[in-house]
């Protein structure tokens, strides 16, 4: 590694030490409370794989340039940075989900995530970081910029929509089925890409008689997932002046737990409120705007807390509403809320493909889902949606992967 | 209907988040440049996500098709 690189990676460091970092990376006891946190540990029992191993990978980098004393330094087992070492910073931001479940086992409460923030801007700087995600960060930032271009094109798609929405639920008289840019609207849907983000959400909105409106862009954030602050921001931003342009009183996102931790919890203070879908549906039901036919789902149904809604966003209670809702055959994972398995999709892993790994390091929780003996296993982001449908296919689990979105748009009563 | 001959169709119906421009970037370096891929895909969001990665990548959308059962996008490869 040249000098020069040394440097710059020494000054990425510097920026990203915050106090919060410092305490983060000065405290842990070496309790190993966090060890067996892991699903990729519980998983595939490899040192690699804990959260203090990964920690350590980085915490090693601050001995060396941000710690005084020889011996210290010595006792610490301080590293330079070296091509090799780098490659055990990947392993620290790309093993790791983000799923904080090991920040609930830490005495300390030492947060990961902001660990593995210093290993994602570390290799940024080395021009690193999967070039999967930087790719689809850049695509989100351009289409920021192209959307005027291709925004007709997008009100035609939406308009095709139609037909499989008004299948789930007939419209009021007059409206639009999938309104766009609707100017003072209680809400802003911010969707993916796929129209089974869009049609079960309009179905339901719909049903509820609610003034909303559909955005035009993405809800997921690959500027999160690839650990670019600004990138993050940027792509947050389209959406923020998006809801500020129409006047809208909450911004809804769609099932994906990182676009919603992004713009709930790292945009700042903003002029609407910011919900998920779910929290959505469940008010619908609380305020009796919608009603659900549970003869709609029959069998054994389970709910997987996505880490980004659940752990993070504190989203417990609301999906188990809906789904009290939809079936009377409802079982709970073991463990559950705060202490569910992540399912070993997140933090960018999808996206990159890393199939293999996903596999193998999410076996606790394939067991996890066998284990309740479902037929039918729903969640509400879409990164876990495909990750659990990969571990069903690798595992044989033999239960129908849903969205909690799709099985109440299919159980709503049309009188 | 495009009077463009792809060189190469790519299916990418139903696929989830964000796996259509995940394949098409993969596949993009299959086909010689000035060649087409016709893209066949169900996420409204194609239509401005493909157009956003081809100004990224130094590609280009030729030709957009709706109205059928799916939707179908034509990318042309420049590098």
């Amino acid at each position: 590694m040249d000098a020069k690189l040394k440097k710059e990676l020494i000054q990425t460091f510097s920026e990203r030490l915050s106090q919060a970092a410092k305490m983060y990376l000065e405290n842990c006891s070496r309790c190993g409370l966090c060890i067996e946190a892991c699903h990729a540990y519980a998983s595939s029992p490899e040192t690699r794989y804990t959260a203090v191993a990964r920690a350590q990978n980085i915490r090693r980098i601050y001995e060396e340039y941000f710690k005084k004393g020889k011996i210290a330094k010595k006792l610490n087992e301080a590293v330079e940075f070296s091509d090799h070492w780098m490659e055990k910073v990947y392993e620290t931001a790309y093993t790791c989900t983000g799923c904080r479940r090991c920040m609930t086992y830490c005495p300390f409460g030492i947060d990961t995530g902001v660990i593995q923030g210093i290993a994602k801007m570390l290799l940024i700087t080395a021009d690193m970081e999967p070039k999967t995600l930087e790719m689809l960060a850049d695509m989100s930032i351009a289409k920021g910029k192209t959307i005027e271009k291709t925004k007709e094109n997008f009100a035609t798609a939406a308009k095709n929509l139609e037909k499989e929405v008004l299948e789930r639920w007939r419209s009021e008289g007059g409206e639009e089925v999938v309104p766009l840019d609707v100017q003072d609207a209680n809400v802003l849907y911010v969707a993916l890409a796929g129209k089974h983000s869009i049609i079960p959400a309009a179905a339901i909105m719909n049903a509820a008689g609610e003034k909303w409106s559909l955005s035009y862009f993405e809800a997921v954030n690959f500027g999160a997932f690839v650990g670019n602050p600004a990138k993050t921001k940027e792509i947050a931003g389209r959406i923020i002046d998006e809801a500020k342009r129409l006047n809208i009183k909450e911004v809804v996102i769609c099932e994906c737990g990182t676009a919603y931790r992004v713009m709930k919890h790292m945009t700042g203070e903003k002029p609407f409120g910011v919900i998920t879908l779910v929290e959505l549906i469940a008010r619908y039901l609380e305020q009796g705007r919608i009603k659900l036919d549970k003869s709609k789902l029959p069998g054994k149904v389970t709910y997987h807390d996505p880490c980004q809604i659940a752990r993070q966003g504190g989203i417990y209670e609301e999906p188990r509403y809906v789904l009290n809702h939809l079936t009377d055959h409802f079982v709970e994972m073991t463990p559950n809320r705060q202490a569910n398995w992540c399912c070993g999709g997140g933090g960018g892993l999808v996206a990159m493909g890393e199939k293999d790994f996903r596999m193998k390091s999410a076996k606790v929780k394939a067991e996890q889902v066998k284990a309740t003996g479902a037929e039918v296993l729903c969640t509400a982001c879409e990164n876990c949606h495909t990750q659990l449908s990969d571990l069903n296919e690798h595992y044989g689990l033999g239960v129908k992967v849903e969205y909690l979105s799709d099985l109440t748009a299919k159980a709503l009563v049309q009188d | 209907m495009s009077d463009i001959t792809p060189a190469k169709i790519l299916d990418l119906k139903g696929l989830p988040c964000p796996m259509p421009v995940v394949k098409m970037s993969q596949e993009i370096g299959s086909v010689n440049v000035g060649e087409v891929i016709e893209v066949h895909t169900t996420d409204p969001g194609s239509l401005s996500d493909f157009p956003a990665w081809a100004e990224t990548s130094g590609n280009e959308v030729v030709d957009t098709e709706q109205g059928g059962e799916f939707i179908k996008i034509f990318v042309k490869r420049n590098n």
